[in-house]
């Protein structure tokens, strides 16, 4: 009699949607007597701040209900806030009296950025985890130079037209380096979606431009000769300047926006963990505006008090098109054992705004 | 899976929904995560396993503390406090802890720094906006000397207190100082003046720039500000750096107003010293005033980099 191997019959995958349990009301309270601490310590307790906020978005964020977590230790945040501190003291001296020495700063810049980017990624990695299981970051010096330095270099030269591709290289960089449980995150962004939402970036932006042109001379201050701006013209120039800049810096802020939310939908769609697991992401880039801006707008107005509602609203907005499709069981994720790392990398990296990543 | 956890003298157990002990650990070694908002509870073992709940009140209870932290962000009182604290120190940082800082530091700014900073800053403007001067040579001399009496009692500048006469059809009638004491006046200013009381009240508020390092805070309150604000609010990026340059931008206004504020006193204590009436550089600065901006008046002082004319007039006439 033949012996027949039946194999289990395949779990039905189920779609887990994330969802964000926080409330403007209650960060605000966190946020604003943080900030009194900070003020009140003269900025020590900042590096406890952080901890508590990312702690509060992360175990706030719940995937079939089961939170995050962040584990990041204040203490070594502190030391790296302080580090970065003098690099931009020294930074700021330096060039103002030896304007030579930005020369020299830059070439420091551009080798130490990829130490700096993989340093940031890791020590989050690490020090987030889901279900008592730990992610990790494993990306290399090298391969961290070439996606953000010469890949740069590359669209740079270009004059931009690869930059869709040197986009895609450092997210599947940051994607494909990043593990849960000793399981490797998979991404595979197709190229013409991509090239697709920078082309369209473009034409909105010369659209723009064309709009706050007919806008200015509308207002009558496009005819007048740039070369005729008396510094001791304090409306003239003024309200060219606050027109113009800030027409000029919404349009940047939309264009950012659009970019960013079409990529972030095209990389986590394509993301896929230990084969089993898939994300989609259906985030609106007209919503997404609109938040952004409305955000922006009410912050403004409320002299900064509202910077809490502002960050809860996009987290739940993200978290409500965010899922994961996979199967039931979440077996196979076994934890690794590895040190936490210092968070040295991590604010420097963030002082100088180095964008590491979605 | 469920489980519910309770103390036993010092030890932390671990039910079931049976009843069944799963873990008994000493009571010290387990970390409990800090409070915060409403969010569960962890309690993390040394085996690397975990106990989480949302009964905050029940882990208090068991561990026999409260976070001090907790209780502070929980009460209406402490977030109102709190409030006014940053908005005090905010504004304490502005408008006092920036400019004693940038003073400070200008003060203690070697000379050849101030040598080095003017010839590239005239290096630029040369190339942008200033052409050769048309003005005669005797002119020119005729002003340098006025230059040179009034700044005859004034400390010592990094290289002297000189005229330059520069074209600036550009810039119009407008008269700057630079940091190691050059004066830059446009020929455009000459036809401008009507007696040599009113030049030599420009001349004193230049000097009085000079002597004052204004150029130099300039520089470093820029510097200041970002960084500041950047160590305070490390990961506040959701909203991008806008919302943080617009203040910066308003600030700048404010202490360049206040800089032309302290030139403008400086100017009439010093024509009164040399006998003359501060209403001089009032009637000059008016008559810019009108030919540059027509007769309503050049724009509100909450934007502009010098207080309104209009002011500036009536509190020189007023010294």
């Amino acid at each position: 009699m033949d012996a027949r191997v039946e194999t289990a019959p395949q779990a039905p995958a189920i779609r887990h949607q994330l969802r964000f349990d926080g409330s403007g009301g209650e960060y605000f309270k966190i946020w604003i007597v943080n900030l009194a601490l900070i003020i009140v310590t003269l900025g020590i307790f900042s590096a406890w701040a952080k901890v508590r906020s990312k702690r509060y978005f992360y175990g706030n964020t719940y995937l079939a209900d089961h939170n995050f977590d962040y584990h990041g230790a204040p203490l070594r945040i502190l030391l790296g806030r302080l580090i970065a501190l003098g690099l931009v003291l020294g930074y700021t001296a330096t060039i103002h009296f030896m304007p030579l020495m930005t020369f020299a700063w830059v070439i420091f810049f551009v080798f130490a950025s990829p130490w700096l980017v993989n340093a940031a990624l890791r020590f989050n990695a690490r020090n987030s985890s889901y279900r008592n299981i730990r992610f990790n970051f494993e990306g290399e010096y090298w391969e961290a130079f070439g996606v953000y330095i010469l890949w740069g270099l590359l669209a740079a030269i270009t004059l931009f037209t690869t930059y869709p591709l040197a986009r895609r290289a450092r997210d599947h960089y940051n994607i494909n380096n990043h593990t849960y449980g000793s399981r490797y995150f998979e991404a595979k962004i197709p190229g013409w979606p991509m090239y697709k939402t920078y082309l369209l970036a473009t034409l909105i932006f010369i659209g723009g431009i064309i709009a706050l042109g007919i806008l200015l001379s509308a207002a009558g201050i496009a005819g007048m000769d740039f070369k005729s701006m008396n510094p001791k013209q304090p409306l003239t120039m003024l309200r060219f300047m606050l027109l113009f800049g800030g027409a000029y810096a919404m349009l940047l802020l939309t264009l950012t926006t659009f970019t960013g939310t079409r990529v972030f939908n095209l990389a986590l769609g394509h993301t896929v963990l230990g084969d089993r697991f898939h994300f989609e992401s259906s985030l609106s880039t007209g919503r997404m505006i609109w938040l952004v801006i409305s955000n922006l707008a009410l912050t403004i107005v409320t002299l900064g008090l509202f910077y809490p509602w502002a960050a809860v609203r996009i987290a739940r907005y993200r978290c409500e098109h965010v899922a994961v499709t996979g199967p039931a069981e979440m077996d196979n994720f076994v934890s690794e054992s590895v040190p936490a790392q210092g968070a040295i990398g991590e604010e420097v990296a963030s002082f100088f705004d180095v964008d590491i990543g979605l | 899976m469920d489980a519910e956890a309770s103390r036993n003298s010092d030890a932390l157990e671990i039910r079931d929904t049976g009843g069944v002990i799963l873990a008994s650990v000493p009571l010290t070694s387990a970390r409990a995560t800090a409070r915060l908002g409403t969010m569960p509870r962890r309690l993390d073992f040394l085996d690397g396993g975990s106990f989480e709940t949302s009964d905050n009140d029940g882990v208090d209870r068991m561990l026999g503390r409260r976070s001090l932290l907790h209780r502070l962000e929980s009460s209406w009182r402490t977030v109102l406090v709190s409030v006014l604290v940053a908005a005090l120190a905010t504004a304490a940082f502005a408008f006092y802890g920036v400019p004693a800082m940038a003073g400070w530091l200008a003060h203690h700014t070697p000379a050849s720094v101030a040598r080095y900073t003017t010839q590239q800053t005239l290096l630029t403007l040369d190339k942008i906006a200033l052409k050769p001067s048309k003005t005669s040579l005797s002119v020119q001399k005729h002003y340098q000397a006025l230059l040179g009496a009034v700044a005859a009692g004034a400390p010592a500048s990094a290289s002297g207190y000189r005229l330059l006469f520069r074209d600036a059809p550009g810039i119009g009638p407008n008269a700057f100082a630079l940091p190691d004491g050059t004066v830059i006046i446009t020929d455009q200013m000459i036809p401008m003046v009507k007696s040599e009381d009113e030049i030599e009240g420009v001349f004193a508020h230049e000097v009085s720039h000079v002597v004052h390092d204004h150029g130099l805070q300039r520089i470093y309150q820029a510097s200041l500000v970002p960084a500041t604000i950047a160590f305070v609010t490390g990961d506040a990026t959701q909203i991008g750096h806008f919302a943080t340059i617009l203040p910066g931008i308003l600030l700048q206004a404010a202490y360049s107003r206040g800089f032309e504020q302290q030139a403008d006193d400086d100017a009439a204590r010093q024509l009164r010293r040399m006998g003359k009436n501060p209403a001089a550089l009032a009637d000059l600065l008016e008559r810019l005033d009108k030919k540059m901006c027509g007769h309503g008046g050049c724009g509100p002082s909450w934007l502009g980099s010098h207080p309104a004319t209009a002011l500036r007039a009536a509190r020189l006439r007023q010294s």
